[in-house]
């Protein structure tokens, strides 16, 4: 008897092992070798319209950067002249010119010294990025509030071209893509995310057929209804050897690439019988756009991280009267893990960044806009921080954990799980940690690789 | 050289379902380790690279001994 009941409770403890087993393995599988597999076949561009991973989900409204009655146009006030002002009042007048000297000062000693990142070779790599940017103003040029160079089709004899808004959206779509744009998505125009006042002009909406620079404002017809949102991947060998002028170039590249893009892009849409206006950084905010586009959520950056290409991503915008299809909000789990990781912002040498569990209401300055919700950062700190290096830093784009090359496929399991599995988050920020991710490249080593992958896209 | 008179017994035991679930497990967690591994490096992380390798070489290690273990339990004693 004793025997039989071994064997039986042999037989059931194999029985009970097995379960785990399946179990276990299950868990795993679902944890891990499902979400590649899926993110795997999801994903691939398709002519205009572009599948995306399965666990970046539409959601009627953004996740993050709610609105209240308080929320206005903002000034249009630049960092730059916000610090300039601010520094004078803080540290006297003349201090910021004297931080300026200091600087060029500095500079060029690391170029005599050959400090690694801030050779000539490297400077000059980032002026050279910038070239194309560098060479715009809103409304002029590049950035032309009318047609450039394309016929119209009442030039070419035929009439404007017209297609239902979903099919008209993915047109679009396809030629943002080719120009140059990493993510791209429609928006409803909202009078109030665009600036009151560029160049020292107002920018107004108007009852008008075309948009026009004036000598006292910037004219928007308020049949533009519609905001072509992208984003451009900034050049990951680049950035993460920030914060030297090598970081640097990839933010002037990505500047660079935004301007064609949107001018190409603006050229597109006034070959088809349309208006365009083309915008990089002037005119309007673009994180609130790129939000309402499904291009990204809004981030304890304050900045808008996407799902593909983290906060790695310039953006800009083509305001169009041309009727397509509007996107949704998308949600992949990035509030809630911003509030556990806070990588960013122990990573920014300069404090600039909340550590504040929660988002609130509450601004840190005249460059933040208020009446919404975010994680608002201390742009004077960043500035300030700008100032003891080349142009810019770029340490918090680089050490975002969604900030990745899209090689390895854990990337994708990582950032599948954290949207279903929001529990896992510090597990995946330790792990961030450990395998040396955000981490400072070397800057010398850039100049070896073969060949260096240039926009990553 | 066995006589006729001698006997030979094979003996072929069916592994447990569960053993090709984990075995299912092993192959897809060691192509996972292994692809990380490689494109680490092409990513330029190489402490990332470094340690992908590592769990490449201590999960081929577990599997060669549990796959040994598992043949020694199997085999008949005599």
């Amino acid at each position: 008897m004793q025997g039989v009941d071994r064997n039986n409770n042999v037989e059931r403890e194999r029985k009970q092992t097995g379960r785990r087993a399946l179990l276990t393995a299950a868990g795993l599988i679902a944890a891990g070798g499902v979400p590649a597999a899926i993110s795997a076949l999801g994903g691939k561009p398709s002519g205009g319209s572009r599948k995306r991973a399965w666990w970046v989900k539409a959601v009627d409204r953004p996740t993050l950067g709610q609105k209240t009655g308080q929320f206005k146009r903002f000034s249009g006030d630049n960092i730059f002249v916000i610090y300039r002002q601010l520094k004078a009042q803080r540290d006297g007048a003349g201090s910021f010119e004297a931080e300026q000297a200091a600087k060029t000062k500095r500079l060029a000693g690391w170029m005599r010294d050959r400090k690694p990142g801030f050779r000539l070779p490297d400077h000059q790599l980032s002026e050279g990025a910038w070239t194309l940017m560098k060479s715009t103003e809103p409304g002029a040029g590049l950035l032309s509030w009318t047609r450039i160079a394309v016929n119209t089709p009442a030039e070419l004899g035929v009439g404007r071209h017209t297609a239902p808004p979903e099919e008209m959206a993915k047109t679009v779509k396809a030629a943002a893509r080719l120009y140059g744009a990493g993510l791209v998505g429609i928006a409803p125009m909202n009078e109030g995310y665009v600036n009151l006042r560029q160049e020292k002009k107002d920018i107004v909406f108007e009852d008008a057929e075309v948009p026009a620079v004036t000598d006292k404002k910037f004219v928007i017809p308020r049949t533009m209804k519609w905001v072509v949102s992208i984003a451009i991947p900034m050049d990951l060998d680049l950035l993460s050897r920030a914060p030297t002028s090598l970081g640097d170039a990839a933010t002037g590249l990505g500047y660079s690439h935004s301007a064609f893009t949107v001018a190409s892009l603006a050229e597109f849409i006034r070959g088809l019988g349309y208006q365009a206006i083309p915008s990089v950084n002037d005119t309007a905010l673009s994180v609130p756009f790129a939000v309402e586009a499904g291009i990204g959520e809004l981030s304890r950056l304050n900045k808008l991280v996407t799902p593909e290409f983290g906060p790695a991503v310039r953006l800009c915008k083509v305001f169009t009267d041309l009727p397509m299809a509007y996107d949704k909000p998308v949600d992949f789990g990035l509030v809630e893990f911003c509030r556990k990781c806070k990588k960013c912002a122990e990573s920014c040498p300069s404090g600039a960044l909340s550590f504040d569990d929660e988002p609130s209401f509450k601004t840190r300055g005249p460059w933040n806009n208020p009446g919404h919700k975010a994680w608002f950062e201390d742009s004077y700190l960043c500035f300030q921080h700008w100032q003891q290096v080349d142009n810019g830093c770029g340490i918090c784009l680089a050490s975002c954990p969604y900030t990745k090359a899209a090689q390895a496929w854990i990337h994708d399991v990582v950032k599948a799980t954290a949207s279903v599995a929001p529990a896992a988050d510090g597990l995946f920020r330790i792990m961030d940690n450990a395998l040396g991710y955000g981490r400072q490249h070397d800057p010398e080593q850039w100049w070896t690789r073969d060949p260096p992958s240039g926009a990553r896209g | 050289m066995p006589s006729d008179t001698d006997t030979l017994t094979i003996t072929i035991r069916k592994r447990p379902w569960w053993f090709w679930v984990l075995a299912g497990l092993w192959v897809l967690l060691e192509v996972l380790f292994l692809q990380t591994a490689l494109a680490s490096a092409r990513e330029g992380e190489y402490r990332a690279a470094a340690i992908s390798w590592i769990a490449v070489g201590v999960l081929a290690a577990a599997g060669v001994l549990v796959g040994f273990l598992q043949g020694r339990s199997n085999t008949p004693a005599r």
